[in-house]
């Protein structure tokens, strides 16, 4: 009689242990103690540490570890345009605690290119935000015969593929932004890839060895304030205050917006709490005046999308590479 | 007098305490390196670029090129104490330095080698801030079809001068090429004998495959040797004679001369300078029949000669982007994964980096000096370390080095198959200098070459309409012909320093 009590007491105490357990390893109890005092929330960057993708993340992370109270660690895993990084990030355990940078054009291009075989696509990605944008832009040397976009337009056009124009790369939002822009205005450049950055394609341009520049808002800031070159355009919906007095392509006529950006996301299957808590902080650490300064001293322009706003720029930015994707193979 | 300003800004930056410090290191460790007999400059550069990853970019290029100009130093101190050439460039100070040590002048020796580095490094400086000036001012005359014609002009230098087999360095040329197609095609896009790798789709890690082929492959090769203990030669006082001196001036100069300009032309190896101005020393000298004896000259003229040979390479690197030996092209390497192009460019963009890095050369000279004369007792303290240790510490260095590059095992892979690769040819006497410089040359090659026909839409007539690429491309084509010509294959394995004196 005895024993079988105890029996019942001992069923009864190893089920609420069991049942305990498992609520414990429930992942709505994580996203109630998400993220966990002294576990590491790693940021994958697919880009060497220096460049503007891994700056831009450390100084998020600086801000990230005090809006979380854990620490945030930047990891760089760079190489194959960032698909190496992307692949991990697609790969990790779904828990929060690894995020990743996911910048256009090279985390659309690397999984809608067959010939990268890439083993993800957008919907191994929860978004989280977009933070950073650098627009693009077409520049010639202060000499140069061109005033205006219409200047290059008729030229290219009077000359079919005999006018020079640089870009970072054949996949670069250079290439996609020209592409764009023949297609617009049925003229046809002489493309030329310097795939190895953007120094030799600027030794190239002031050279006079290619006759316009194409590149990013950071890319010419002391040309501009010396003189040397004359921007023509900028391809954003508004005007970019490092180049006071430049006009935007919208402006002269030419509806045509592109940009390299930087945005963060987790693996897909992560927790809708977890992801609500990462995006949260984000949405707050960008906001803070000591953030922007610290953006601001490193020539990065803010730009920020929350969840939502992202994955609708990611569908449309990913429907407008499909179109552009096949004429950079011809 | 505008480099000599440029100068004076490049002291600012080299003489801040980080600066000097990033000298000092790296020339206690390429004296360290040039010291051991199993680990010379290109794997000791190779082995070390991982270690710079978290410097800032000045400080990672100070020091690799003090690493690479002290290893001249060092290689002297055993050359002339143990009759072991701590590295090829010293081999020949062994004839003489040996014999003088045997005489008990062995710290004259020494001393006069010191002083001659230090002029012949400062001489090859002065000349690099000379070309400086004008040549960035050529810079923006070469776009990719200038730069694809000097490239060519590179490589045929290489294969003109190959050493003891034409036919296995043009295989090692080309082998190295072949590695150069690995990863995405520049243009199309479409990824190159990646056999599914993502990691491949960047081509082949220049670091891992140097770290690989020199530094692993040497350790493996020298593993296999029994360091027998030598006779190490007593120290004598570290003044040499009045006679010493009167006899060295000479040789110094004409030692920095030959130096300095055979570190101009691409392919050419340190050897090749000290070789030459060992020839040249006993052509001028009253008593031909000596050398071989102890003879100061013999010392003088080819340890001045090495030195300015090295700093004088980092002219063409500097100036023009182009390597001219192994070892710059690992240096090269470093410029690149710090961002970095070397070239013309460089002193535009970068100015403080190109001038800090000039006058740094100065600093890591002085520095040198200082730390050899007194210090040789200890270096030579260094060879009783048993090689088996020093081998073992030196491995795990290099895995995790390896494994720092991007936080890959992949990249300690790609080391090891190429330490393997490196191990066989140097077993079957393949000359490996034509791979590094082919595998850094042929992906420039690649995309300036398409890039210029991107230019002309698919006319290759672009390379006849540029004045300078022109002349690159007909220097060239004489270069490609040479050998054939009786009269320069006889000067040829003397050259390439592989015919031993």
């Amino acid at each position: 009689m005895l024993s079988e009590i105890n029996f019942a007491r001992f069923v009864v105490v190893i089920t609420t242990s069991f049942l305990l357990a498992s609520l414990a390893f429930s992942p709505a109890s994580w996203a109630a103690d998400f993220p966990q005092k002294g576990k590491a929330i790693q940021v994958l960057v697919g880009f060497a540490a220096g460049g503007s993708s891994d700056v831009g993340a450390r100084i998020l992370a600086s801000g990230l570890e005090k809006e979380l109270g854990t620490s945030v660690l930047v990891v760089n895993k760079p190489g194959a345009s960032g698909q190496i990084a992307y692949t991990t990030l697609t790969q990790a355990k779904p828990d929060g605690y690894t995020i990743g940078n996911t910048n256009f054009p090279s985390s659309v291009v690397t999984y809608l290119d067959p010939a990268r075989k890439a083993t993800y696509t957008r919907k191994s990605f929860e978004l989280l935000a977009l933070h950073v944008i650098d627009p693009g832009l077409i520049a010639v040397k202060k000499d140069s015969p061109f005033k205006t976009l219409k200047d290059v337009v008729e030229a290219a056009k009077a000359n079919p593929k005999k006018i020079r124009i640089s870009t970072t790369g054949f996949q670069s939002d250079e290439a996609f932004a020209i592409l764009q822009f023949q297609k617009m205005t049925g003229s046809q450049l002489a493309m030329v890839h310097f795939s190895q950055g953007i120094a030799p394609a600027m030794t190239a341009f002031l050279g006079g060895k290619i006759d316009v520049f194409c590149g990013n808002v950071g890319d010419l800031l002391s040309q501009f304030k010396s003189g040397e070159v004359r921007i023509l355009g900028i391809m954003d919906d508004e005007t970019s205050p490092f180049y006071p007095g430049v006009k935007t392509f919208e402006e002269q006529g030419y509806k045509l917006y592109s940009s390299s950006s930087r945005g963060f996301a987790a693996p897909a299957g992560t927790p809708k709490e977890v992801v609500d808590i990462l995006s949260g902080a984000i949405k707050k650490v960008v906001a803070t005046d000591d953030h922007k300064k610290r953006m601001a001293d490193m020539g990065l322009t803010i730009r920020y999308l929350d969840p939502s706003q992202y994955t609708k720029y990611w569908t449309e930015y990913e429907a407008m590479l499909k179109e552009l994707l096949p004429l950079t193979k011809e | 007098m505008d480099a000599f300003q440029n100068l004076l800004m490049g002291f600012a930056v080299a003489l801040t305490p980080q600066n000097i410090m990033f000298a000092f290191l790296g020339s206690v460790l390429g004296t360290l390196i040039g010291v051991l007999p199993g680990v010379g400059p290109v794997a000791g550069v190779a082995m070390l670029i991982p270690l710079t990853f978290q410097m800032t970019p000045t400080g990672a290029i100070i020091m690799l090129t003090a690493l690479f100009y002290g290893t001249q130093y060092g290689g002297t101190i055993t050359s002339v104490l143990l009759n072991v050439p701590g590295e090829a460039a010293s081999a020949i100070t062994c004839l003489d330095g040996y014999q003088m040590a045997k005489q008990g002048r062995g710290g004259a020796a020494l001393a006069i080698a010191a002083i001659g580095s230090f002029i012949g490094g400062t001489i090859a400086t002065v000349a690099l801030v000379l070309a400086a000036g004008p040549l960035t001012r050529l810079s923006l005359e070469f776009g990719p079809v200038e730069f694809f014609a000097l490239i060519i002009l590179g490589i045929s230098l290489l294969m003109g001068l190959a050493g003891k087999s034409m036919i296995k360095a043009l295989m090692m040329g080309v082998f190295g090429l072949l590695l150069a197609m690995v990863g995405m095609d520049p243009v199309r896009g479409m990824p190159r004998f990646t056999f599914g790798r993502m990691e491949l789709m960047d081509g082949i890690g220049f670091v891992p495959v140097i770290m690989g082929l020199f530094g692993l492959a040497e350790i493996l090769v020298n593993a296999e040797k029994q360091f027998a203990q030598v006779f190490i030669a007593k120290m004598s006082s570290l003044i040499p004679t009045r006679k010493d001196i009167r006899d060295s001036v000479w040789p110094i100069l004409r030692g920095s001369a030959i130096g300095t300009l055979l570190g101009l032309v691409p392919g050419m190896t340190g050897s090749a300078s000290s070789f030459l101005s060992y020839i040249a020393e006993r052509k001028v000298s009253k008593h031909p029949e000596q050398f071989g004896t102890g003879r100061i000259e013999g010392v003088a003229g080819p340890e001045t000669a090495n030195n300015a040979h090295a700093n004088g390479a980092i002219i063409p690197l500097f100036t023009l982007g182009i390597p001219a030996s192994p070892t710059v092209a690992v240096i090269m390497g470093a410029f690149m994964m710090h961002g970095l192009i070397p070239g013309p460019f460089l002193f535009k963009e970068h100015p403080a980096v190109a001038w800090g890095v000039i006058a740094s050369f100065y600093v890591g000279n002085v520095i040198l000096l200082i730390l050899n004369l007194p210090l040789v007792g200890i270096w030579v303290k260094i060879l009783k370390v048993p090689y088996g240790l020093l081998f073992g510490v030196i491995l795990a260095f290099m895995v995790v080095g390896a494994y720092s590059i991007s936080n890959s095992t992949f990249d300690v892979m790609v080391m090891t198959l190429f330490g393997v690769i490196g191990y066989i040819l140097r077993k079957l006497d393949f000359p490996l200098a034509p791979v590094v410089l082919t595998l850094i040359l042929g992906p420039l090659m690649e995309r300036s070459l398409r890039q210029s026909l991107e230019m002309s839409q698919g006319d290759i007539r672009i390379f006849l309409e540029s004045p300078i690429a022109m002349v690159l491309l007909i220097l060239a084509a004489l270069f490609m012909i040479a050998p054939t010509f009786k009269f320069f294959r006889r000067g040829k394995g003397i050259l390439s320093g592989k015919e031993g004196a």
